[in-house]
């Protein structure tokens, strides 16, 4: 399914065993590569080259939904006659289930040669200049640096005709001394934005500074969150608190705030593919066209995001957010989150705190109560206390218990500087990265300590 | 199969002279999945899934390259460029990788079973997920959700050292939940377990030993009492785990330190480190006296049970932690080789396109001696928490907080009203040297754990934990708010 001949070729095919139904399909086909590097060595190094075709049978308000990896003529013709068997068997679904007409899609993925035609050894030669770089200063290297082509194609029986092809490429690396470590990630789908320079420059800059942590006793505080704190946190708000299945369910503290302003003015955070750094998908996965969905737009509490058979089932509008149906019982989730910019520098907000905490990373975060969508996490790799409007030290890391309503209340300052980082939710699949910029906020709560 | 094997073996002879070593793995799964929402069926899926993953140490580094193009001309295609990429992995190699010695094993596993899950027809499945889903919408609970799933994974290893194992593993699981729904709030209970339910290499006997029906309105029962329960009260009490809570417990605070590859930075960049440093080994004291933690991949029914790990090791028992000290290490060929020690066959991959990784099997705590009644007697004030809502640690396992689906008070050694949101803190060993009562082996109970999260490419193994309820003094709680 190189091109969108063999895609059409493929539904084609689909048609011609299946007869009398309809249909809904999803194929994708991918070569995945990623070196991944520890103590300043590769350790594990792989690569994958897959299928992936879903057929769901239709039969009016019952359907059958068979998965394979093959492209095998035998097999696709023997699991279409599973899916038939299952759809004639199997209960009716509560809703009336209709397939989506033709689309048109407005935006596709970008397709890099460049990175389609990495190799094994270029990344190991960038991951060795980095190691080189780094044990120059005392320091070890891990990380992971991943390549990938992927096509993806979504049809149905109706005529919606979904092709799309794109590139990526994501790297992460922690460098660690004793207790001295840093993060950097970077992630794009144009392998040409990619500076190793940059980024080992960026990791030991505050490696050097998160030496000598000294520990501070939990409590609300002001913070600083880095682009990467504030996407690790806006990816989970998103999982939360924006899912419109939960919504109409009653489950998010979106259900009970519509239309409530709710923060400051210059919150505004969006599940936008358009904007221009993130990394959109052109439609979801029964082929509806992605669109732009102001999650809280102005400080006021605005929607969530829908997908195909919430949509159906509560007489909404699906948002193009619709997930594969293996994942389809979690509802929708946004898939290219965006935090509008503000008109601040992280300079300025450093400058301006008397005593605070600026955060680089968080680590195991989790949902401790979706209502008030209170999280809880660890910080990691460079946390640092601030007075008098200077970074004065490294801290130790410490857990936080903070509910993002409460923090998002008392968020003053917003950069004007965004970065696009990779999501961190590992389950969530299709979900793409988010574009964060750096904020402060003067509620967050720390709750414990740890030794490190 | 046989087939396969036989293109298999024609791979590694065209490898062999050109590696210090190669494993090829055909993995082919067969899955069905089936999902109930409201007393309505909301999906049921049947998948297949085969590949072919080849690795192998060329130049004194790892490669790998996993393909679903089965023919012999691919699957060479495929060596080809696993091989490629071990001559990029020794650019950076500081030595030469080294495994642990190990047979040569030509062997054969199958799970028994005694009812095949896919021979058991669609509709006796769904109809009794539609069922319990139905029975569980009562009073406030306005949502109801469960799910089943059956795996049959059939694995073909062979390797340069002359091995040849063909394994075929059966899971079964699954479980239900019901969520009453009030003004902005909402509490949800989960039975057998949460996130899931529970799992066994096991057949549909294991569904039907769940008693789904039977547990479904007292789950729905709890729900609506949570919605109008209190908080639970912030301090420092004695605590009673429940079995499936403490499976999460072991799971985070000993399954993943334990964890060989940790310790020597493997995963630091995206999962983290241990605290359990090799300094440790055979002289930390990790808890109590009564806490004694094995690694035993050969437990009937264990959802991490096996005949043979992705290394062609044979499935063991070996001791983690022995009555408080910390003695063991869950390891593979190559990290077991660093230390003089033989592999305990702990690498483990989720699929034929992800490597093998060093990873829990069953994980369990052994029980102890005492009756639940007594154990839970000799507390004049506490908590009985169970089932898991949510969990963090540190990447080097040692800051934990659990919040549990439901908490009941303990006042002079009995249960008493129950409370929401609970949530309980620790620093991992202090946590443990805190344990001072397990219950018996009549509590205990192996509970799995589908959804372990590892490595990059990221890799949801299937792992699980046996326990018995436990009391822990002194534990910092509270409430999510």
């Amino acid at each position: 399914m190189k091109d969108i001949n063999s895609g059409k070729e493929l539904v084609n095919k689909i048609n011609s065993f299946i007869k009398n139904y309809n249909f809904e399909i999803i194929a994708s086909e991918g070569r995945s590569e990623l070196t991944r590097f520890a103590e300043s060595y590769i350790h594990q190094n792989v690569a994958e080259t897959n299928f992936a075709l879903t057929v769901k049978v239709v039969n009016k308000d019952r359907v059958g939904i068979v998965k394979m990896n093959s492209i095998d003529d035998h097999i696709i013709s023997e699991n279409i006659e599973k899916a038939t068997e299952i759809a004639k068997i199997s209960p009716k679904l509560y809703y009336h289930y209709r397939l989506l007409t033709p689309q048109s899609y407005k935006i596709k993925s970008k397709y890099s040669k460049d990175i389609a035609n990495f190799t094994p050894l270029n990344r190991a030669q960038l991951v060795k200049q980095l190691i080189k770089e780094v044990n120059k200063r005392g320091y070890e290297a891990a990380g992971a640096f991943k390549t990938e082509e992927s096509t993806l194609l979504v049809a149905n029986s109706e005529g919606v005709f979904a092709f799309d092809r794109g590139t990526k490429v994501d790297f992460n690396c922690v460098i660690t001394q004793d207790n001295s470590t840093a993060y950097a990630s970077f992630v794009d789908s144009d392998i040409s934005n990619f500076n190793i320079k940059k980024i080992t420059n960026e990791l030991l800059s505050v490696a050097f500074k998160n030496v000598d942590q000294v520990e501070i006793e939990p409590g609300v505080y002001t913070a600083i969150l880095s682009p990467e704190a504030a996407a690790t946190i806006l990816d989970y708000t998103g999982y939360a608190a924006f899912n419109g299945k939960t919504i109409m369910e009653g489950k998010s503290f979106v259900s009970h705030n519509q239309g409530k302003k709710i923060f400051p003015e210059i919150i505004t955070v969006s599940d936008d593919p358009f904007d221009e750094f993130t990394m959109p998908i052109p439609f979801d996965m029964v082929g509806c066209s992605r669109k732009k969905t102001d999650l809280i737009k102005d400080g006021v509490i605005n929607d969530g995001v829908y997908d195909h058979f919430t949509a159906l089932k509560y007489n909404r509008k699906c948002t193009g957010n619709t997930l594969p149906p293996e994942h389809a019982s979690l509802g929708a989730l946004p898939f290219n989150l965006v935090m509008k910019e503000g008109s601040n520098s992280v300079e300025e907000m450093i400058s301006s705190t008397k005593k605070g905490i600026y955060v680089s990373r968080f680590h195991y975060v989790n949902i401790l109560n979706p209502m008030s969508i209170q999280l809880t996490g660890m910080t990691r790799d460079g946390t640092f206390l601030i007075e008098n409007g200077k970074i004065v030290r490294a801290i130790k890391n410490m857990r936080f218990n903070t509910s993002v309503v409460d923090m998002l209340k008392a968020v003053d300052m917003i950069s004007k500087e965004k970065q696009i980082k990779s999501q961190v939710i590992p389950s969530s699949g299709l979900v793409g990265p988010v574009v964060a910029p750096y904020f402060r906020t003067s509620n967050f709560t720390f709750s414990s300590k740890t030794s490190f | 199969m046989f087939y396969m094997k036989e293109i298999l073996k024609d791979i590694l002879s065209w490898l062999e002279p050109k590696v210090n070593y190669a494993d090829l793995r055909f993995v082919q799964t067969e899955e069905e999945s089936i999902q109930a929402e409201n007393g309505i069926l909301f999906s049921h899926i049947v998948s297949t899934n085969q590949g072919v993953g080849i690795r192998m140490l060329a130049d004194g580094a790892w490669g790998f390259a996993a393909s679903n193009n089965l023919d012999k001309a691919s699957l060479q295609e495929t060596a080809a460029k696993a091989l490629d990429i071990a001559r990029a992995s020794a650019l950076t190699k500081k030595e030469d990788v080294k495994l642990a010695s190990e047979g040569k094993h030509t062997d054969t596993y199958i799970t028994p079973i005694t009812k095949n899950p896919f021979q058991v027809s669609p509709a006796e499945k769904i109809d009794l997920l539609v069922k319990a889903t139905r029975m569980m919408l009562k009073d406030k609970v306005k949502k109801s959700e469960g799910s089943f799933n059956f795996y049959k994974t059939n694995k073909i290893f062979v390797s340069t050292e002359g091995s040849e194992i063909e394994q075929t593993i059966f899971e079964s699981g699954g479980g239900i939940t019901a969520y009453a729904l009030g003004e902005g709030d909402f509490q949800k209970r989960s039975y057998p377990s949460s996130f899931g339910g529970d799992y066994a290499t096991r057949g549909y006997e294991f569904i039907e030993e769940m008693n789904l029906l039977e547990n479904a309105e007292r789950i729905a029962e709890e729900a609506n009492q949570l919605l109008v329960a209190p908080s639970a009260p912030e301090g420092v009490t004695d605590i009673v785990l429940g079995g499936p809570q403490l499976a999460l417990q072991v799971h985070e605070s000993c399954g993943h330190p334990v964890e060989l590859d940790r310790v020597l930075g493997k995963e630091i960049s995206y999962a983290g480190g241990s605290f359990l440093t090799l300094d440790k080994l055979n002289s930390f004291t990790y808890g109590s006296p009564e806490v004694t933690i094995v690694a035993d991949a050969t437990v009937p029914g264990g959802l991490g049970t096996f005949g043979y790990d992705d290394e062609g090791v044979p499935a063991s028992k070996s001791y983690l932690v022995n009555k408080g000290k910390f003695v063991g290490y869950l390891m593979s060929r190559e990290d077991a080789f660093k230390l003089g020690l033989k592999s305990n066959g702990a690498a483990r991959a989720v699929s034929w396109d992800r490597i093998p990784l060093v990873r829990m099997t069953n994980v369990n705590l052994l029980p102890g001696n005492l009756e639940l009644d007594k154990l839970i007697g000799e507390i004049k004030e506490g908590l009985y928490l169970d089932c898991n809502k949510s969990y963090s640690i540190d990447d080097k396992r040692l800051n934990f907080q659990f919040a549990t689906e439901i908490a009941q008070e303990i006042k002079n050694g009995k249960l008493g009203k129950i409370y929401k949101n609970a949530i309980y803190q620790g620093i991992t060993p202090e946590f443990w040297k805190s344990c001072d009562g397990i219950s018996s082996g009549k509590y205990w109970h192996i509970w799995g754990v589908p959804s372990c999260g590892k490595g990059q490419p990221n890799q949801f193994i299937h792992v699980a934990h046996g326990t018995s309820p436990a009391r822990f003094r002194k534990v910092k709680v509270g409430a999510s708010k």
